[in-house]
């Protein structure tokens, strides 16, 4: 029966069995006599509904007179399918990245079954930590009754390639038990197992199937074959499955290694494996038949012993006992961990929200033009509600209009959307590491972008519909005043929402544009404009201690014979570079704390010159501070700190940069500059000289005194050459400022674009109203310039309409910009959530922007031909 | 006379139990055999012809009548002569049980 059913979809089959019908019915007609058979057609039309599609049919009727509708009046079809495909491809835009970085599961094994760990000090607000050391990921993997599998890992970038053609590629460690705990299967060869993540184990490298195809052209001959590794020959033992580029979301891994490869792959971070250092994040699958709540007991039965085995003994007895009494905490693993998450997640959500309003104005435009129109259609509506039309048909009709204009709106947003989260995924590359998300738009995103536009055409289509056929069944052909003011009246708090939301979006704007600017307009207390920075790492080349002091050295004084450099230097570490160093220090005589109290940098001589430091007491280091005494420079916060009241120069601190502490003397003071990011107040630092400290991986700083790209360029000739195993890069300290605003930027330009646009979807909701008002009250402004109205009283008329809505959407929407402004309050730098200027200014350009929406019907008002106007009565 | 609901199938049905017939011999039958009390009307019975057919109860063929035209004539088919059975049943029970709560009615009753 279904069966059968189903048969009359087929539009060939419904096609003979209508002939059939008609034949059927016409042989009958002949045998009875005239009128005997009552209405033919309609006994048709029923028998049809036999078949159980009419609604199906009528829908399509339905479809069809509503595309002939909205071709018929292409400015409104045009409008209402621009605001919709503006409001939900800002929509989907934002939300294919929320999917992307939050929702998206791993593509491994029952990813819903993992877990995050995550370990929270006792006694502390601060949020729990998600790092781990190697020893900690290790001992976790040996608890084989609590976990079937665990897996550590951590992103790193390798050199990949022999001398002279080196790439940088994208990679990762990991632990041993990494591929087994996600339960992957390679798509060539193997993957890494516990016996390669072993001290001595042969370094086998296992490639994403991207990189497998792009670099060997997924030819399975790679499998074997030694790439060199950061100068270390390595082998390819096999390539992951595909779509699996690592569990970093955000960060693929083209290339992973196990972690007890990183002594020999990378020497400078051999220190990684002791106890002391936090740097894999761990999933960790639970067994089978264990649930997490019993997980987590078990765990903390067994988290004392662990910790006992896993802590550095080098640390002192309170941070021993602070993590012995940690809790470890489960999160839920399967979507992988992101940095970008913890960075971006409160942004993307703030973002979806103001995009929600967006699409709030985008649907009040589309609600009172359907509202305007459905005025002009009383008539049409009136007649068919007359002749019999049931008014659940109409309404169902005039749904199916507005149900099919969101979903044209929802195609054109999908692809809007498409376009603009390659530009969202390029504004968050900006920062330290390159972001790697896919956004193709997957079955989640299409899903959200239909609910939204379905939601759309039901929300914004019901009002209009229940009002026109409410009014028609009353019989009433003729225009009824009553209700025409009844739509007004709802046309006009439409708009006037329209304002409110975009006075909230343009606050919003305004706030996080401020704050870039803000931001960008500190003092960071160095001048970034005009320097460049190089990276070193001449460990990597073979250099050692003395060696390696001596290749630094060698490598300043080329540098700074270069034509154009003004000066040079060389320093352990550069502002907001994303890495600090901290060591305990106190005034020489006072004991020196047990935990690290200040940054320490190791600057050359001219380091404050070249930085454009204003050195406010003492000198900066010179060529002579590599031999006793030690010297150290403060800035002004250590100072204060440190020496309330006192001069601090000539002093001397105790510091623990080398083991015991050492004494050195305080030769200057500088002013104090930034150095995790420009956010956070400049912590007390001390300087010390940098031929006094063994050398490690340290950068160059080098003063241009003429076009910048240009010297960049020589340096990178000049140096290049000593460098034949990796290659170096020469950058603007302004582009490693730039890097740190990745997320203000992204705000300021999201939150401003979506303000410009709730600015012009508001104003066409506010032109269209007027102008409509205008064309409805032509005879009256026929009759007050018949009667001697002056134009520019017939322009104010229209102005002040226009003023009265503005008003009113402002009285709702700065008292909840005022509210709402507040929650963003820790996302903002160097002004408060109400700030009054940004107020302000939203409330002068949403009435600037009334008043030039108010402009074409103001000036159609003025130009009413009286004579025109009264006749047409 | 209205017929009750349901009873349409029924009796369209019984008609053919009798012989295959077309749609309008099918309504002029049951006007017959009820001695003109039930008149069917058309635009009634033919869309029940089209559910019944759907529901496999009868079967459809194009042929040509008695007066030599050519037209399209039902018949039951044996799930429908399962089909009128049933209903038959259910019918006869419904008519004993009215029956004999109506009885014949005293005369002069209040």
């Amino acid at each position: 029966m279904l069966l059968q059913r189903l048969k009359y979809l087929l539009p060939s089959h419904r096609r003979s069995e209508e002939s059939d019908m008609r034949a059927e019915l016409e042989s009958l007609a002949a045998m009875a006599g005239p009128g005997e058979l009552g209405n033919i057609a309609r006994a048709a039309e029923e028998a049809r509904a036999a078949w159980g599609w009419t609604w199906l049919e009528q829908l399509w009727r339905d479809l069809q007179y509503a595309f002939r509708t909205l071709r018929h009046n292409p400015g409104f079809t045009l409008t209402a399918v621009l605001s919709l495909a503006l409001g939900i491809g800002a929509n989907t835009a934002i939300f294919s990245l929320i999917d992307a970085l939050m929702l998206r599961q791993l593509p491994v094994h029952h990813p819903q079954e993992l877990v995050l760990l995550k370990m929270q000090a006792p006694h502390t607000d601060s949020p729990a930590e998600d790092s781990f050391s190697y020893q900690i990921a290790t001992a976790l993997a040996e608890q084989r009754d609590i976990f079937s599998g665990v897996c550590g890992f951590s992103g790193a970038g390798f050199d990949v390639g022999p001398r002279g053609s080196v790439s940088h590629v994208e990679g990762a460690w990991i632990t041993g038990g990494c591929y087994q705990t996600l339960g992957l299967s390679p798509a060539v060869g193997r993957l890494i197992d516990r016996t390669d993540d072993q001290p001595g184990a042969p370094p086998v490298a296992v490639l994403s199937y991207g990189y497998w195809q792009r670099q060997f052209g997924s030819n399975p001959a790679a499998i074997g074959q030694a790439i060199e590794v950061n100068s270390i020959p390595a082998t390819i033992v096999g390539v992951s499955p595909r779509g699996f580029s690592g569990a970093s979301v955000g960060a693929a891994a083209d290339i992973t290694f196990a972690a007890a490869e990183m002594p020999r792959l990378v020497p400078a971070f051999a220190a990684f494996l002791t106890p002391g250092n936090f740097w894999l994040r761990i999933l960790a699958r639970p067994r089978e038949g264990v649930s997490i709540p019993q997980a987590k007991a078990h765990l903390a039965a067994v988290w004392p012993q662990i910790s006992e085995r896993v802590i550095s003994p080098e640390w002192p007895a309170d941070r021993r006992k602070e993590m012995a009494d940690s809790t470890l905490d489960f999160a839920p693993g399967g979507v992988g961990y992101s940095y970008l998450r913890e960075q971006f997640g409160r942004p993307l959500l703030v973002l979806m929200a103001v995009a929600g309003l967006v699409l709030l104005i985008a649907c009040a435009n589309v609600a009172s033009l359907l509202l305007a129109r459905a005025t002009a259609r009383q008539r049409e509506i009136s007649v068919r509600l007359a002749i019999g039309a049931g008014r659940g048909r109409i309404i169902r009709q005039l749904l199916t209009e507005s149900t099919l204009l969101s979903a044209i709106g929802a195609a054109l947003g999908i692809w809007l959307s498409w376009l603009c989260s390659r530009f969202l995924v390029d504004t968050l590359s900006g920062g330290q590491a390159p972001v790697t998300i896919d956004l193709t738009p997957n079955w989640h995103v299409l899903a959200f972008a239909c609910a939204v536009a379905f939601a759309n055409g039901i929300l914004f289509g019901l009002a209009p519909a229940f009002q026109t056929t409410v009014i028609g069944r009353s019989g009433m052909l003729k225009q009824d005043t009553r209700t025409t003011h009844s739509h007004s009246r709802l046309l006009s708090s439409l708009v006037s929402a329209q304002v409110a939301l975009s006075l909230l979006l343009l606050v919003g704007a305004g706030l996080f544009v401020r704050t870039l600017e803000n931001l960008l307009r500190l003092d960071p207390g160095f001048q970034r404009e005009g320097v460049l920075v190089v990276d070193l790492d001449g460990q990597r080349e073979g250099y050692q201690d003395a060696r390696l002091t001596a290749f630094y050295s060698d490598l300043l004084d080329r540098a700074r014979r270069v034509p154009g450099v003004a000066s040079a230097s060389i320093s352990s570490h550069t502002p907001l570079s994303g890495w600090t160093w901290t060591e305990a220090v106190a005034p020489k005589g006072q004991p020196v704390p047990q935990r690290d109290n200040a940054v320490f940098i190791a600057a050359g001589p001219n380091y404050f010159a070249t930085m454009r430091t204003p050195i406010l007491a003492g000198r900066e280091f010179d060529g002579l501070d590599r031999g006793s005494p030690n010297v150290a420079i403060v800035n002004q916060a250590f100072a204060a700190n440190h020496f309330p009241g006192r001069n601090p120069l000539g002093q001397y601190v105790t510091a623990t940069v080398t083991n015991p502490p050492s004494d050195l003397q305080i030769v200057g003071v500088v002013k104090d500059s930034v150095g995790e990011n420009l956010r956070i107040a400049p912590r007390p630092t001390v300087y010390v000289s940098y031929f006094q400290r063994a050398s490690r991986t340290d950068s160059l700083e080098i003063r241009a005194a003429g076009s910048i790209s240009q010297i960049a360029a020589a340096i990178h000739k000049e140096l290049q050459p000593s460098f034949p195993k990796t290659p170096i890069d020469v950058r603007p300290l302004t582009a490693q400022v730039e890097q740190t605003l990745v997320e203000e930027r992204l705000m300021a330009k999201l939150a401003g674009g979506f303000g410009a646009l709730g600015l012009m979807l508001a104003s066409v909701g506010l032109y269209g109203l007027l102008a409509y008002s205008v064309v409805r009250r032509t005879k009256e402004i026929g009759v007050r310039m018949a009667l001697g109205a002056q134009r520019g009283a017939v322009v104010w008329l229209v102005a002040r309409r226009a003023l009265g809505l503005v008003i009113a959407g402002v009285a709702v929407g700065l008292p909840l910009a005022w509210l709402l402004s507040r929650k963003v309050q820790s996302m903002l730098f160097g002004l408060t959530a109400n700030d009054a200027g940004v107020m302000a200014a939203a409330v002068a350009s949403m009435g600037g922007a009334g008043l030039v929406a108010a402009y074409l019907p103001a000036r159609r008002a003025a130009r009413v031909d009286p004579m025109t106007a009264l006749r047409h009565e | 006379m209205d017929l009750l609901q349901g009873t349409l199938d029924m009796l369209v049905l019984k008609t053919l139990l009798m012989e295959p017939l077309h749609g309008y011999g099918i309504a002029k039958a049951i006007r017959a055999n009820s001695s003109e009390a039930l008149e069917i009307e058309f635009g009634s019975l033919y869309p029940a012809l089209k559910r019944l057919e759907l529901k496999g109860w009868i079967a459809a063929k194009w042929e040509t009548s008695e007066h030599n035209r050519r037209a399209k004539y039902y018949r039951l088919t044996p799930a429908g002569r399962k089909q009128l059975q049933a209903e038959h049943s259910k019918w006869a029970g419904f008519v004993s049980a009215v029956g004999q709560i109506m009885g014949p009615l005293p005369e002069g009753g209040k």
